[in-house]
């Protein structure tokens, strides 16, 4: 008997016209690894909230068809009780600490307090699942105190100590850097081995490929295939449906190489078995390369690839000389550092904490150098504010809500326009291209506060844009985006650059960096480890290792198959 | 973390107390001078809890609060020593300044006061976690829904403070003026201010639903981590104050006649 049964599933969030869940049936057996993707909007977290009755006793609304888990209805079965059969882990692991507890240990024991779990067991219990994710050593740390990747554990322990026999995870890294997504995903592949159900929404399709017996593919609403990844992957339409598969599968669709069943292979282990098929095809060399220059990198870029990346070769826009910085006089960030940045795109990379969003808001005027100088222009700019720089300077912050404060997505782009005393004509001018640059055209006179996180986002780049810096800086801006988004912030940092204007970005998607900048520069504890074009940083094994940072996998893959 | 609580551990046998037997001693101090009457019950009071704030450690905490009540404390010796409806005697003059026997005696009478019920409450505050008190609420009965209201106002709010310094930041990036005259602050106020108090409801809502999928909701009894070792102290202490608050009632009785 299937763990899950879900039956003609619809519904509809109370005061909107349109089915986020339409007709879905599915069945889950027990001890699966489902994973649910598509792109933003397509229904998936409505789905995994229907799961644990969230949809519809949280939220209301239109609701019909039903959802078993164990035999109870989700629809009428309260979710207090329903808790004890499956957990929910959701992104922002700050918002599902309960708040009440000040220490790890009393922040996990929290459920089985509110579940009448008897002492000694709920000491065990906590024990053994603290000890499992590796965060027992934090146990009488506050968990505010933690990073986001060991507050993620601590959310995550919170669920599995409830003992439930499904685990929702709904983009449980998206929110994290790279370290942090790692140490999920460590966790959650130690929990594959455990035999509890768990069903995982997830944007990054190479973890899903390793991670997942089945995927449930989602498109506006309606389940569009359930199957195994290769074959979810190697479906022709995936693109269309706002889904890019895997890099190795697209690899190995572009050479056309095939495993048996006839689909195409999605992880690196599949890739390598097929290779060694297609070994004796002597062109693969030539073919690779020639997929990685048509896809791997902009066409029209300036010749990213032959880029020189000795610095006297442009002109610099800003230039940092023997900066000096600390927020404390114990931890010093920036101990005399030296750097030129002209107009090529250019991707800051690196671990949290080794003083990317120092940087940036050192050359954006919000914090001042202890000593040292930034020059903008050939302008010392620490006598000026922060509000005078940023008719230059155009910063967009990791959160937008951060900054929305307008009742109309076009006000609140036009903002800043009007601040840095544009009239209003222009403004408007600047604010409209700048929300059909970020895809926001018809949603002007929406509150942005109705649309989605994804788009809240593209709002507050546009918010920048509009007022039409020459300096664009950009603190992680693919922070729940899908292919498409991503996709476009690519086309928006192409189409800035074009036009002479500078784009920092600081990321942590490797393959997205390799893309998209023509400049790469690595930072960890303070200092550059290196500077250079994507292929000139990526091949530098020692230092990734140093900011422990990943190689984009195509990268990964190329060199695997060098080696064979 | 920067925490709100004033509470600090120091491991003093204070800090070991029950919650409510420190209430008590709140109730006691607050209780013997009302009920005795006489204006030299209250330095013995101010003395005792300024003895038990040393032997906690926590004096120096409690300074900048005794600080503060003098401030006030000295605005109503202005007041009542010059202004009192029932002056008459004349104590003492500075310059012009007559200041009176009654409106002296009553001022002193609210100085004690104060001083005596912000010692006894810092004796509780300072040496009291939040989350025990709010633990031994809940053990006692209190609603889980109102104990966890407590609770969460120490941990969310110093969260709440610090993302007001990025929208700060975020909002001056993009051209607005926060410093300058009062035109200037009051037409930073709304940009700096929504955001606030909307990323705040959406936390809200999540945090509802991640206290909802761990069983927060549920009619059940709730189990508990630890009981508190039961301390003679505890006992000893209830029964010397409960004696001393009847002591005095009876001897305002008596002193009556």
């Amino acid at each position: 008997m299937p763990i899950i049964s879900i039956e003609h599933l619809k519904y509809k969030y109370p005061g909107t016209d349109r089915l986020v869940l339409d007709d879905i049936s599915l069945s889950i057996e027990k001890g699966e690894f489902i994973g649910i993707i598509g792109k933003n909007g397509a229904g998936k977290s409505t789905l995994s909230q229907a799961i644990i009755g969230l949809v519809p006793q949280f939220y209301n609304g239109a609701y019909g068809g039903s959802v078993l888990v164990d035999g109870l209805r989700a629809e009428s079965v309260p979710v207090g009780e329903m808790c004890e059969h499956v957990g929910l882990v959701f992104q922002n692991p700050f918002n599902q600490l309960s708040g009440a507890r000040d220490t790890v240990y009393g922040e996990v024991a929290f459920g089985l307090q509110n579940l009448g779990v008897e002492r000694e067991e709920m000491k065990n219990r906590i024990e053994r699942v603290l000890k499992q994710l590796d965060i027992w050593q934090y146990r009488d740390r506050n968990p505010f105190d933690l990073s986001g990747g060991q507050m993620q554990r601590v959310a995550i322990a919170g669920i599995l100590v409830m003992q439930p026999d499904v685990m929702i995870l709904d983009e449980p890294t998206s929110q994290l850097d790279p370290q942090g997504t790692e140490e999920v995903f460590r966790v959650v592949d130690a929990l594959t081995k455990t035999g509890i159900t768990i069903i995982m929404i997830e944007q990054k399709l190479e973890k899903m490929a390793d991670y997942c017996d089945r995927l449930v593919l989602m498109h506006e609403g309606k389940v569009v295939d359930f199957d195994t990844p290769e074959r979810i992957f190697s479906r022709e339409d995936l693109e269309k449906l706002g889904v890019q598969p895997p890099a190795f599968t697209r690899i190995c669709r572009s050479l056309g190489w095939k495993q048996p069943d006839g689909t195409y292979p999605a992880t690196l282990s599949a890739t390598l078995r097929v290779f060694d098929e297609h070994k004796s095809d002597i062109n693969w060399k030539e073919k690779l390369k020639s997929y990685q220059r048509s896809g791997h990198q902009q066409p029209d870029a300036q010749g990213s690839g032959t880029t020189p990346i000795a610095n006297d070769a442009f002109q610099n826009l800003f230039r940092v000389r023997d900066l000096r910085f600390s927020y404390s006089k114990e931890a010093e960030i920036f101990d005399g550092l030296n750097l030129g940045l002209d107009d090529r795109a250019t991707a800051i990379i690196g671990q949290n904490g080794a003083g990317k969003t120092t940087l940036v808001r050192l050359l954006k005027g919000l914090l001042k150098p202890v000593s040292g100088e930034i020059y903008f222009r050939e302008q010392d700019i620490s006598g000026k504010t922060v509000a005078m720089l940023a008719s230059d300077i155009g910063y967009v912050f990791q959160n937008p809500d951060d900054q929305i404060f307008k009742y109309h997505v076009l006000d609140e782009v036009m903002f800043g326009p009007l601040n840095i005393g544009m009239d209003l004509s222009r403004a408007r001018e600047n604010a409209e291209k700048a929300l059909e640059l970020m895809g926001l055209r018809g949603k002007e006179e929406e509150n942005p506060y109705d649309l989605e996180m994804s788009e809240r986002k593209m709002v507050a780049i546009a918010s920048v844009l509009a007022m039409d810096t020459d300096v664009i800086i950009l603190d992680e801006p693919n922070i729940a985006q899908d292919y498409e988004g991503k996709k476009r912030i690519g086309t928006m940092i192409h189409e800035l650059s074009k036009n002479g204007k500078l784009v920092i970005a600081i990321l942590h998607d490797m393959d997205f960096v390799a893309e998209y900048f023509e400049r790469v520069i690595v930072m960890a504890h303070g200092s550059i480890l290196a500077d250079g074009n994507a292929d000139e940083v990526f091949c530098q094994d020692e230092v990734l290792e140093e900011a422990k940072l990943q190689k984009p996998y195509i990268t990964q893959l190329y060199e695997r198959l060098m080696i064979q | 973390m920067k925490s709100i609580s004033l509470y600090v551990d120091r491991g003093s046998w204070l800090n070991r107390l029950h919650p409510y037997t420190k209430l008590l001693y709140i109730l006691t101090a607050i209780g013997i001078p009302l009920i005795g009457g006489k204006l030299w019950l209250f330095p013995f009071l101010i003395g005792c809890s300024l003895c038990l704030l040393i032997s906690a450690k926590t004096l120096r905490q409690t300074l900048p609060l005794i600080g503060f009540s003098f401030t006030v404390i000295i605005v109503i010796f202005l007041i009542q020593g010059l202004f009192n409806h029932q002056n008459q005697q004349l104590l003492f003059s500075v310059g012009f300044l007559r200041f009176y026997k009654e409106g002296i005696l009553y001022a002193t009478r609210i100085g004690c006061n104060i001083l005596n019920m912000l010692l006894s409450f810092a004796v509780f505050i300072l040496t009291t976690s939040p989350q025990e008190l709010v633990d031994e609420l809940e053990k006692s009965g209190f609603s889980p829904k109102f104990g966890y209201i407590i609770n969460s106002v120490f941990q969310i709010l110093p969260q709440m403070m610090a993302t007001k310094d990025t929208i700060m930041d975020a909002q001056r990036s993009r051209g607005l003026e926060t410093e300058g005259n009062l035109m200037v602050r009051m037409k930073a106020f709304l940009p700096l201010i929504s955001p606030v108090v909307m990323s705040a409801l959406t936390n809200t809502r999540e945090r509802s639903i991640a206290l909802e999928v761990r069983g927060f909701g549920r009619k059940q009894k709730k189990t508990w981590l630890s009981d508190r070792p039961k301390h003679k102290e505890d006992r000893v202490i209830r029964v010397i104050l409960i004696v001393l608050i009847l002591a005095t009632v009876v001897w305002r009785i008596l002193s009556c006649r």
